[in-house]
């Protein structure tokens, strides 16, 4: 009864596609395997997977503002003062304009604590990564070198790209020990591995049930941790904004929207939504388009073209 | 037997180290960036470790606790930038701010017509000595390092790389030190001057000239009969700028570029003598310049005689509102600081290789005439922090090209625009050409009188 989501073919992102996860990831329903050509592009490209100067430059680039997405939210997700009993102890912030307000010297010294203090639990975090649909390990390795990490899991469907990613981070000290990789689906990790980061980069696309693949995924999520996505095209989006955040603005749904009614109606995934609303919150969405001059920048609209999202699952469930 | 003994040492004396960065050089360029990575909240923590061929913590530390009571030959003019630079990192606290030496005005003349242009700009530049730099950034990395006892900067100094190879697995550099011991790194950064060995290793080609011309340094004084602000005087002599450059208390430091020739004469001249040339070089003509030459180089007993008697001269020629258009008289210099340099340019057609960055003069070097050479190598160092933190924070391989590309990028067409420019007015005045002569002549003088203009090059030299 499902149907397939229609995939738009954008030569500039065929480079970088890779059917991370295929539909065995969810219930083995296998009507949709990848086909012997796909599967032989993608085996061609593990071989250059790591060449930043070869056709996977533009994944290479967009590993980068990746980066910055995760670590932009885990710092805004940051509180100053929690836990923090006494007074003298707290960081000050004001609850008004105070930039504004305030001379720059002093409204100068308040930034720089805040700063200072963000710096100081930031750098006290030790974080536990996922990373699904792992490919070649660009965003794995990238965070295995970051200090607050403190492991990183990547899994992926297919051999000949671990394979790839196994060999890689021999090369270097600093990830070989925080990293390993595993050939599973998604569905396959332990109920019970909680992980503070889950990625999802550049794959939602590629399955046929995004829904259940990112319920799987979030129920990987440690409490007050974080889901991180990315996906590629507009189609996922207009899915994602009517389903997943609950609202039904049909009349912005582009061409093919009968494709989504089927999601829409199906009532375990609106059951889904009731649940994810009580559980989770959507923190930080972030739309970001190539500019070849200058390499991938985020934009003011994630209504466009690729998409970051960051998920949150809040520590205690609310109503 | 002995070669077991042989293996025994081999084995409990040589190491192999590994770092996250070793930079090449001591100089201004190597411990600039070693401070401002260690002052990096975000790269503090990487293993670094500096190697310099040269006897350096030592004569650093003397000169800080004692610093010598003459000004040394090796000093350069900051800019503005370079010294925001340098506060910045907190390195500036260090320095000597009592041997350097602030000034606003810049006087460049014409070595044929004496036409002239002069620029004013507050804080336009501060002359100091090389070693002074050197010392307030070696006291600021013995600061950093108690702030950070787990990993601090380490500096091997009286070491020399002697060969740089390629590990086999994974391609990092390993360096051959002449202690015997080794060092593995992800990221080797050339800090290593004009010759340097992480160019040679990472395959980057430099292109350039020698300008068949040697840099003559000296430190002198000037004569106290009269007052001047802190000036910078430079004179285009046909062979090449002669520029005076103002220390504190009236003392102040050469650059004379000039002929291999006619650097040799100078050189060779007795002290006293060689005073007297610069001040024949400051102000006569041409020709009678040809002439000094010729009694200097066969030391002439003459020569001081006919120095003063021309420049009497000159100077009773002078009406008395053109006194201040020439420096003060040189009275004396400071015993065997007497140095010279060859000059030339040079660029390397990259700055950033798989595993190696390039700094300061090991990525480009200028004609000193516009006091280029240790600014440009400390804008490099700025960038290249900057793109380090960028990829450090991203979570990238530093020692990779693609994460240093930015860097590349970022300084090469400054550095290229900035060579360009040096090179043609060192091209335009080193010919007597009298077309040109008057061309130039002319070009300063409209120069002088068009205000725009003017700023605009005081802006492009002082980096503001
Ligand atoms: C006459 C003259 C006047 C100048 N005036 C000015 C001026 O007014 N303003 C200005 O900005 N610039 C000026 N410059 C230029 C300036 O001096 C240089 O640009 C600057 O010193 C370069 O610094 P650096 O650290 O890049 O290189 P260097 O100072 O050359 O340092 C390189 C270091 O690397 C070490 N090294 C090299 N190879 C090895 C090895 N194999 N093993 C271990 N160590 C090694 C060397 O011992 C050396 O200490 C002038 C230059 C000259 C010649």
């Amino acid at each position: 009864m499902f149907r397939k989501v229609a995939i738009k073919t954008n030569p500039l992102l065929l480079s970088k596609r890779f059917l991370h996860t295929s539909p065995k990831t969810y219930n083995a329903v296998n009507h949709t395997a990848i086909s012997p050509s796909e599967m032989e592009h993608f085996n061609k490209l593990a071989a250059t997977w790591w060449d930043p100067h070869g056709p996977q430059r533009i994944l290479h680039k967009m590993n980068l503002i990746r980066m910055d997405f995760i670590n932009d939210t885990i710092k805004s997700q940051l509180k100053l003062n929690e836990g923090i009993k006494n007074d003298e102890e707290k960081v000050f912030i004001p609850g008004w304009n105070y930039k504004n307000l305030l001379p720059s010297e002093i409204a100068g010294q308040i930034e720089k604590e805040q700063k200072a203090a963000i710096a100081a639990k930031y750098d006290a975090l030790e974080l536990k990564c996922l990373d699904v649909g792992c490919g070649g390990g660009l965003l794995s390795e990238s965070l295995a070198r970051l200090p607050v990490v403190s492991s990183v899991k990547g899994i992926d469907l297919s051999a000949e790209v671990l394979r790839v990613a196994d060999e890689h981070k021999t090369l270097d000290p600093m990830v070989e020990a925080k990293l390993n990789y595993e050939l599973k689906a998604l569905e396959e990790v332990p109920k019970d591995d909680l992980y503070d980061i889950v990625t999802m980069m550049e794959m939602l696309e590629h399955v046929d049930y995004p829904a259940e693949v990112l319920k799987e995924g979030l129920a990987h999520v440690k409490p007050g941790g974080h889901l991180f996505l990315s996906t590629i095209n507009r189609d996922f989006i207009s899915w994602f904004t009517t389903i997943f955040m609950g609202e039904y603005v049909l009349k912005i749904v582009p061409i093919g929207t009968h494709t989504y009614s089927k999601y829409i109606n199906d009532s375990e995934i609106l059951e889904f939504v009731e649940d994810f609303k009580k559980e989770y919150e959507v923190v930080s969405s972030k739309g970001c388009i190539y500019l070849p001059a200058c390499g991938w920048k985020f934009t003011s609209s994630s209504n466009v073209g690729n998409y970051f999202s960051a998920i949150r699952r809040k520590e205690k469930l609310s109503n | 037997m002995l070669f077991r003994r042989f293996m025994a040492t081999a084995a409990t004396t040589a190491k192999t180290h590994t770092s996250d960065i070793v930079i090449i050089g001591g100089g201004p360029a190597g411990l600039t960036l070693a401070s401002a990575i260690k002052n990096s909240p975000i790269l503090k923590n990487l293993k670094i470790k500096l190697v310099e061929g040269g006897n350096l913590i030592e004569p650093l530390e003397k000169f800080n606790e004692s610093p010598p009571a003459n000004f040394m030959n090796r000093v350069v003019s900051l800019t503005p930038a370079t010294i925001s630079y340098l506060k910045e990192i907190k390195a500036w606290d260090h320095f000597k701010e009592e041997r350097t030496e602030t000034y606003d005005n810049i006087y460049a003349y014409d070595g044929i017509t004496n036409a002239r242009i002069q620029f004013d700009c507050p804080e336009i530049a501060t002359m100091c000595e090389n070693f002074n730099i050197q010392s307030g950034l070696f006291q600021r990395i013995k600061e950093l390092n108690k702030d950070n006892v787990e990993n601090p900067l380490e500096i091997l100094d009286k070491t020399k790389v002697i060969e740089i190879k390629s590990d086999e697995k994974n391609k990092w550099p390993v360096l051959q030190l002449s202690t015997g011991d080794s060092i593995k790194t992800r990221l080797l950064v050339g800090c290593d001057g004009y010759n340097s060995p992480a160019r040679k290793f990472a395959g980057i080609e430099s292109r350039g000239w020698a300008y068949n011309r040697w840099g003559i340094v000296a430190t002198l004084k000037y004569k106290d009969d009269a007052f001047r602000f802190p000036t910078g005087w430079q004179r285009f002599l046909t062979s090449g700028p002669l520029a005076q450059l103002p220390l504190p208390d009236n003392w102040c430091s050469l650059v004379w570029s000039t002929t291999p020739e006619l650097a040799d004469i100078l050189m060779k001249l007795p002290e006293e003598k060689f005073v007297a040339m610069v001040n024949a070089g400051a102000k006569l003509a041409p020709s009678e310049m040809e002439y000094l030459y010729k009694l200097a180089a066969k030391n002439d007993e003459t020569l001081m005689e006919e120095i003063s008697w021309r420049l009497n001269l000159f100077n009773s020629k002078l009406k008395e509102e053109e006194y201040e258009n020439y420096p003060l008289e040189i009275e004396s210099i400071v015993p065997n600081s007497r140095g010279r340099f060859p000059l030339k340019l040079s660029h390397a057609d990259t700055y950033v290789e798989e595993r190696v960055a390039l700094v300061g003069d090991a990525a480009h070097t200028t004609h000193p005439l516009a006091g280029q050479g240790l600014n440009m190598g400390q804008g490099d160092v700025k960038s290249l922090v900057k793109v380090l933190e960028t990829s450090t924070e991203r979570g990238l391989d530093i020692g990779s090209k693609f994460a240093l590309e930015g860097y590349f990028s970022e300084r090469y067409p400054a550095n290229h625009v900035l060579l360009g420019i040096v090179d043609k007015i060192h091209k335009i005045y080193s010919t007597d050409s009298s077309l040109l002569v008057m061309a130039r002549s002319l070009g300063l003088d409209a120069i002088n009188n068009t205000p725009f203009l003017k700023d605009f090059m005081v802006s492009q030299i002082s980096n503001k």
